[in-house]
């Protein structure tokens, strides 16, 4: 993760539109961390825990891996 | 600036460090120089920094609870702050091996006291620029 970035890319802003335009705070509030944690996490700043991942995709009712992908080009 | 509480209690643990022991090793610097060799003057300035540095902590942290919401620490600040730790300590370090040759050598203990209070306040100051940059950058 060096230069602060993330190979975790996710679809959180597009979960949220759907869930009748979420706002982070709600999101926030509702797996339990801060608004500034959503938004590092939604921008590829932040990758978080697996049991904070399955708290989202559970906030959201869909499996973990539409909410999370790995981004395997950066690898390259 | 669009921060959390966590974040914005580094910046003033930050501030009042550098404000409290700043000022502190200003002015003993200067006592330094000036050949005051004996630990007893430097006492009450050390004190009144910690002092100076305690008001400061306080009042910013109650600022911050009144004009921000309070926010339990969650997962990503645990982390940012395991992370800076790790990345400051050696400074610590470096001034505790360094005081420990100052012993060996005999020189005297206002120096080797010195030594050990800027190692340690270096390495808090290191440890909040650190996280700050996790926090704006990203980790």
């Amino acid at each position: 993760m060096a230069g602060g970035g993330t190979r975790v890319r996710n679809q959180i802003r597009t979960l949220r539109f759907h869930h009748g335009e979420m706002t982070q705070q709600a999101l926030a509030d509702l797996i339990g961390v801060a608004r500034q944690t959503v938004i590092a996490i939604e921008s590829a700043k932040y990758a978080p825990s697996l049991e904070l991942a399955f708290r989202i995709a559970e906030a959201f009712d869909v499996p973990l891996d539409e909410v999370f992908q790995h981004d395997q080009s950066a690898d390259d | 600036m669009s921060a959390s509480f966590e974040e914005k209690s580094v910046w003033i643990q930050l501030g009042g460090t550098v404000v409290g022991l700043g000022t502190y090793f200003a002015i003993a610097g200067v006592m330094l120089s000036k050949g005051v060799t004996e630990i007893v003057p430097y006492v009450p300035l050390f004190i009144g920094a910690v002092i100076l540095m305690v008001v400061a902590l306080v009042a910013g942290l109650v600022v911050a609870a009144i004009v921000s919401r309070r926010e339990p620490r969650d997962e990503r600040d645990r982390l940012i702050g395991w992370r800076a730790e790790s990345h400051s300590s050696w400074i610590l370090a470096v001034g505790v091996l360094a005081a420990i040759t100052c012993l060996v050598f005999s020189i005297e203990v206002v120096w080797v006291a010195h030594l050990l209070l800027l190692s340690l306040f270096l390495s808090q100051v290191l440890c909040f620029a650190f996280q700050i940059v996790y926090y704006r950058r990203g980790i």
